[in-house]
């Protein structure tokens, strides 16, 4: 699609923009210089990017200290190897130490489909939920990214943002405003509430066109926002239909399904759930993005037969 | 600069009344207490913080304050006598050392105590973020030195050589490593579970200045820390010391790393450790 942007792209513009106007931001890569997109950002700054090579712990760590000694330090590298190999860092040089770092976990989800599961990062939510105090957010479409990206930076404490590798397309117009905490309605419909962060968004967005023109109305909501988020608000989103889905590239324990589970059991609200993701106890399928989500149900057909089969059972 | 600036025996009855301290602060706590690693640690952290230390208990967030970094961090009751003794905060929190809702935890953390740079307890985390500071500390321009204290058996975690070659990448020279090389850790010596010698040619090997120094005499510590010069490449004082340094019936034995003293030994201990 014409507007289709890279979230790696969208990131660095925002860091370009942060440095010109004031913020000393330096960027800690691992060796990730293509991966993150960077090279814009080091033609107009030099001198400011911090490359430890292949190490994300110490890259984990030095963000910590650059932090300390007054810089927003920015990471940025491949999210599986962010999240498993530095995970310690993360936890206790990051979160427990509340730093002033933003930890960009590039290629997120199964985005390396075919290379299979040591570069998928299917655990991030789940393990960045396990720590106290740490901002996590999931854009699904450029303008989203960069507002998220804009709130991180002038945000003083540690953010996880979640960024899917493939350029995609826009959800939302120019009047969007990211608002942290708060769940997005994208479509409305009374019959099934999908559920849905990242990339997979369009999916649900699509299945949900699809469905309209059967005759089957059903909301799509956008958890972009994990932490913070307002229950509330997506308590009652989740309460307008009696079948709720729950749609990630990510294992459905720990992650979003968890999140909508927890949220309905304790909001009291009635109603059955179904997580689409990466099943208990397994691994994404190594293949393309669209062998990948079939075999998850969480490609825009998936999410139709779930539906269909929920509606269809009242 | 640093607000005490002691002379060598000014020195040496500053290491003498912070042991007492941790000989008291351990037989009161009720968590046991890492006596061994506390003790092995008092020449250097007192040379620090009452000589060559840029910081001082009314300047914790000065930006060009220098840093120090307890990265052993299950010393922490050896670094809280002497933050106390320095008076970062009141000697009387002593006492309350691993106790429910003390300000002074098992491992330090620097939202409860003041003076505290950074929580540590997980080993192998000190040095990166060392690193960090001292890579913004040069990209600053500012004065700032940043210190930081390992063990020798921590040195097994990887971490440490993943941030000595960025130190050294970095030609960070306002980095100083002290390793205390007391030659024991949790389950035996250092030499049988994983031998780090030799120490000084791996540091060589990954680009640092290296010395060595008696670390449990504060002359020889104050020698060769202010000897070190800006010359392009981080620094590494390997500090020799004996675990338990200063009473006899718990230096160099490897089953005081996490035992406390009890009953009569913390007179003996007292005994031992009075001023002359």
């Amino acid at each position: 699609m014409s507007n289709s942007e890279h979230f790696a792209t969208v990131m660095v513009q925002c860091f370009i923009d942060a440095v010109n106007k004031g913020v000393d931001l330096v960027p800690v890569v691992a060796d990730s210089t293509s991966t993150s997109k960077i090279k814009p950002f080091t033609e107009a700054f030099p001198d400011r990017l911090v490359n430890v090579g292949i190490a994300e712990q110490v890259m984990v760590g030095t963000a910590a200290g650059l932090a300390l000694g007054g810089k927003v330090a920015v990471t940025c590298n491949a999210a599986p190897f962010l999240i498993s190999r530095s995970n310690e860092q993360v936890k206790v040089d990051v979160c427990y130490n509340n730093t002033n770092v933003k930890l960009f976990g590039l290629n997120s989800g199964a985005s390396y489909g075919p290379l299979a599961s040591t570069h998928h990062s299917i655990d991030d939510i789940s393990i960045m939920r396990g720590f106290g105090n740490i901002q996590i957010f999931a854009p699904g479409c450029p303008r989203e990214c960069k507002q998220i990206i804009d709130y991180a930076i002038t945000h003083e404490g540690p953010v996880y943002i979640r960024m899917d590798g493939k350029a995609l397309p826009e959800l939302h117009d120019e009047n969007y405003q990211f608002v942290p905490g708060e769940p997005v309605l994208l479509r409305q419909g009374k019959q099934v509430v999908v559920c849905a962060l990242g990339s997979v968004v369009h999916e649900a967005v699509a299945a949900a066109n699809t469905l309209k023109a059967q005759g089957i109305e059903v909301s799509v909501v956008n958890v972009s926002s994990i932490r913070p988020l307002n229950r509330d608000a997506l308590a009652h989103m989740l309460g307008q239909s009696k079948h709720v889905v729950t749609v990630e590239e990510h294992n459905v324990n720990g992650g979003l399904g968890s999140l909508v589970a927890e949220v309905i059991s304790e909001q009291g609200i009635g109603g059955k759930l179904v997580r689409l993701g990466v099943k208990d106890g397994d691994y994404a399928a190594a293949g393309d993005r669209p062998y990948t989500r079939k075999m998850l149900s969480i490609d825009s057909a998936g999410i139709v037969a779930v539906c269909q089969r929920l509606v269809s059972e009242h | 600069m640093n607000p005490f600036q002691l002379d060598i025996e000014g020195l040496e009855n500053k290491a003498r009344s912070i042991r007492r301290k941790i000989i008291r602060l351990n037989a009161d706590s009720p968590a046991g207490g890492h006596t061994g690693a506390d003790l092995s640690q008092v020449e250097i952290v007192t040379s620090l913080y009452f000589r060559l230390l840029n910081c001082a208990p009314d300047r914790v967030t000065d930006d060009t304050r220098d840093i120090y970094i307890q990265s052993k961090g299950h010393a922490a009751g050896g670094y809280y006598c002497c933050l106390a003794e320095a008076g970062y905060f009141p000697e009387d929190w002593l006492p309350t050392y691993q106790h429910n809702d003390s300000k002074l935890p098992g491992h330090p953390v620097r939202q409860k105590t003041p003076g505290v740079e950074l929580n540590t307890g997980a080993l192998g985390h000190g040095l990166p973020v060392a690193v960090g500071l001292a890579l913004a500390a040069k990209r600053d321009g500012s004065p700032r030195k940043v210190y930081v204290l390992t063990g020798d058996g921590e040195l097994a975690e990887g971490s440490n050589w993943e941030a000595a070659l960025v130190a050294a990448h970095y030609k960070l020279d306002n980095l100083i490593v002290i390793n205390d090389k007391n030659k024991l850790q949790l389950a035996g010596t250092t030499e049988s579970i994983m031998r780090t010698d030799p120490l000084d040619k791996k540091w060589q090997a990954f680009g640092f200045h290296v010395a060595q120094c008696d670390g449990n005499n504060v002359a020889s510590i104050v020698e060769t820390l202010e000897g070190l010069k800006a010359q392009g490449q981080p620094n590494v004082v390997i500090a020799n010391t004996t675990k338990g340094a200063g009473v006899s019936f718990i230096a160099g034995r490897p089953e005081w790393h996490h035992r406390v003293p009890k009953g009569e030994e913390v007179e003996l201990a007292l005994k031992e450790l009075a001023d002359v």
